[in-house]
């Protein structure tokens, strides 16, 4: 049997194939994956169910708003929301691009860990998170709003073109996303990346200060490009409907395809946040004095020396507190707010919050503490994080509205305690039910498996928004008692659930279940 | 043996579900004895060991460690036992030293700063007792585990796969631990893969198959090559 080669072989070539082999295979690889993810979905008829209510609700809004009273109107209502639609598109990809960037390229198809003994490359991840990117309820909303506002304000003859348009801008803001994810990810690895985005965040900000303040944002608004598609998209059947799609279509393959190279420059790089984390030193502290003291601290390290979650938390902080300040949210509408940035934090750690030891569970399980301890420690841990991150939002937010009245700022109060309370339960419940063994290194990194982070976001969202439209109304009730009355229903029901939650985790089966799957 | 057993399991069933991780293990283990747990991928080992440190619950049987009930008295057994899992083990942005403070406190030690930090030094952990474990090697990492697991002189050590990838300082400071526990009268379980190692460090083995004890011998009958040939045999 021969064993090397003889001198008189000559030994194997391999040669390096196309570009455009090389990206067939991507395209192949991240369908692979894509089918690898799926089959690993749990409860695949409630994955069926999510994907028909998401067709269903798409179909609904793309079409229902076209028969409500005043739709389609020359004047009114209709009318306002016509010229506000290109604003909207420009705030989607706005938005799109600030996700994208804070989660450093967007989701991954298959963790960094998973994939490292496979040959996938960056292509195939680059092409993976734009496949799972409108899997986000924050997507599918504004998604949602953009095409119900769309079907509102068109004329019903030229609705279905418009609609095009508007998917495929869409598509567009998706793809031109990933492409700024990615080349900031790629500046943040580079050398000085992390002062070098900073200052690029910096001065966006203050460039969009410099507009609010000089009172041209109207102006500003009236420029924006997102016009010029619009008014093409409402040209019916025509060249210049024809040239928009054109347009959109070539700009989003051409999107997918640039996004690869900031991608391959991505990958050659350390991602330096994670590697900074990973090597912190953190000098030794004084033991605080009770038991639940170390725990919460122990816990609170966890939260705040992960990366995905100082990012996270910060763009949910800071990010809905700017809109509001930029577009004078007034006290009475405040209410709004906190359970938007409770949901989302919950959506960092919170729905599976007992991965957070990771494969340290084992070794915390046998510690001589009782199981209520960590349960407690837990909860007052990711209470502070979604309380910290409103209360910020809500700071932001109110810098131009004034001094509140007493109804507003009871409203407000008893809604920061609701839905805090509310998400709390939830997630803690969700995290006892379901959990997963998910490793937090990563700033692309999820709690749960894109399908579940769905659901819950989706549950969240629904939930803390209707709490939020209820004392939003108690605040226009000139008696500041009424938004307490509402809210002790409220924290009666959510505290009921969050203490069964808490009964249900002392039991040493249940415990054992979620230690080992998280550890595993 | 006359004196009674400081970890004694009868018939101990394990379920997950439809899979029976351990189908009626018997096993005892003496004060100041190192008992090595023996056997294949998904014998049992370490869902045992987890069972003795209060993290899987038995579904039956019976367990007590030091006459204690593992059901009943789940944290007092936590409290006098030291475990070093055999994944991971350690919270993954906490530092070691953090790790150690954690475990000082729920045990109510005292004074446990020297002796913690000498076992840093022996495992040559020292250097990096203020960095997060994150971004740890497998190796050191394995070495913390044993730190913590022996850091407060626990009466029942349990070590399951202590040497798994750890170099051979991190080997020989392993073999100090497990003969300073001895010598002090612990108990010691070792479960490992590597069958020499597990002859240098223990006096009985017990090997597991399919859920369940094969075996009980002394351990230099499964030394050299004819205690490879006889394991090699029990496996099948």
């Amino acid at each position: 049997m021969p064993t090397a080669l003889s001198s008189t072989d000559t030994s194997p070539t391999y040669r390096r194939a196309g570009h455009l082999a090389v990206a067939r295979r991507a395209v192949t690889d991240a369908w692979i994956l894509f089918q690898f993810r799926r089959q690993a979905v749990r409860r695949r008829h409630l994955a069926r169910a999510l994907v028909l209510v998401f067709l269903v609700v798409t179909l609904g809004a793309a079409i229902g708003p076209s028969f409500a009273d005043g739709a389609h109107a020359t004047g009114g209502k209709s009318f306002d929301v016509l010229l506000l639609i290109p604003t909207a598109m420009a705030g989607i990809l706005l938005l799109n691009m600030a996700s994208a960037v804070a989660s450093g390229g967007g989701r991954e198809l298959i963790s960094r860990d998973q994939a490292a003994p496979f040959p996938i490359s960056p292509t195939t991840d680059h092409l993976g998170a734009l496949l799972l990117a409108p899997l986000n309820i924050a997507w599918m909303i504004q998604a949602w709003v953009l095409l119900g506002s769309v079907a509102y304000a068109t004329p019903p003859h030229l609705l279905a073109q418009a609609q095009v348009a508007t998917l495929l801008w869409l598509v567009f803001a998706t793809t031109a996303a990933q492409v700024v994810a990615w080349s900031m990810e790629s500046i943040r690895r580079g050398p000085f990346g992390i002062a070098i985005t900073r200052s690029l965040l910096l001065c966006l900000g203050a460039a969009a200060a410099l507009v609010q303040v000089t009172g041209r944002t109207t102006d500003v608004l009236d420029q924006v490009p997102t016009v010029w598609f619009f008014q093409h998209a409402l040209a019916g059947w025509s060249w210049r409907w024809v040239e928009v799609v054109a347009v959109l279509v070539a700009v989003s393959v051409a999107a997918v395809v640039a996004g690869a190279v900031p991608t391959h420059v991505a990958a050659k790089r350390m991602p330096r946040d994670e590697a900074r984390m990973e090597t912190d030193q953190h000098a030794p502290r004084s033991l605080p004095s009770t038991v639940l003291g170390i725990l919460v601290r122990t816990d609170r390290a966890s939260v705040w020396r992960s990366v995905p979650m100082r990012r996270g938390v910060l763009v949910l902080a800071i990010g809905p507190g700017l809109v509001a300040l930029f577009g004078d949210l007034q006290w009475g509408q405040m209410m709004i707010l906190p359970g938007l940035v409770a949901s989302g934090g919950a959506l960092l750690f919170g729905v599976n919050a007992w991965c957070l030891d990771g494969r340290g569970a084992l070794w915390r399980e046998n510690l001589p503490a009782p199981a209520t301890a960590l349960f407690d420690a837990r909860t007052l841990v990711l209470a502070e994080f979604l309380g910290v991150a409103s209360l910020i939002t809500v700071l932001v937010g109110a810098l131009r509205a004034g001094i509140p009245d007493p109804e507003e700022l009871a409203a407000l109060v008893a809604t920061l305690v609701v839905v805090t309370l509310q998400v709390v339960g939830a997630a803690l419940r969700w995290s006892l039910k379901h959990p997963y063994p998910v490793d937090l290194r990563s700033a692309r990194a999820t709690p749960a498996p894109p399908a579940a982070m769905v659901g819950y976001s989706a549950r969240l969202a629904t939930c803390t928004t209707f709490t939020g439209m209820i004392f939003m109304g108690c605040a226009n009730v000139p008696d500041w008692r009424l938004s307490l009355i509402v809210a002790m229903p409220c924290v009666l029901w959510s505290g009921t659930r969050l203490a069964r939650t808490r009964h249900r985790w002392e039991d040493p089966v249940t415990r054992a279940r979620v230690v080992s799957t998280v550890a595993a | 043996m006359n004196q009674a057993p400081v970890v004694d399991v009868r018939s101990l069933h394990v379920r997950f579900g439809e899979v029976e991780a351990v189908a009626g293990i018997d096993l005892e283990a003496y004060a100041g004895q190192a008992t090595a747990l023996l056997g294949r991928n998904g014998a049992g080992k370490s869902t045992t060991m987890r069972v003795l440190a209060g993290v899987v619950p038995p579904t039956a049987g019976t367990v007590t460690v030091a006459g204690l009930d593992i059901r009943k008295d789940t944290l007092a057994v936590k409290q006098l036992s030291g475990y070093c899992p055999d994944v991971g083990g350690l919270v993954p942005r906490a530092t070691p030293w953090e790790h150690l403070q954690l475990s000082a406190k729920l045990r109510r030690l005292s004074g446990w700063e020297d002796r913690a930090r000498d076992l840093l030094e022996r495992f040559e952990l020292g250097d990096v007792m203020n960095r997060v474990t994150g971004g740890f090697s497998h190796g050191m990492g394995r070495r913390l585990s044993v730190v913590l697991a022996a850091m407060h002189d626990p009466q029942v050590l349990l070590l399951d796969e202590p040497f798994d990838g750890v170099d051979p300082i991190g080997v020989e400071a392993t073999f100090e631990v497990i003969a300073d526990a001895r010598a002090r009268g612990a108990t010691i379980l070792l479960s490992t893969h590597l069958r020499d190692l597990a002859v240098q460090a223990c006096g009985t083995a017990l090997v597991l198959r399919g859920g369940s004890r094969v075996a009980s011998l002394d351990a230099e009958e499964m030394a050299g090559e004819e205690g490879a040939r006889a394991y090699r045999a029990l496996l099948d």
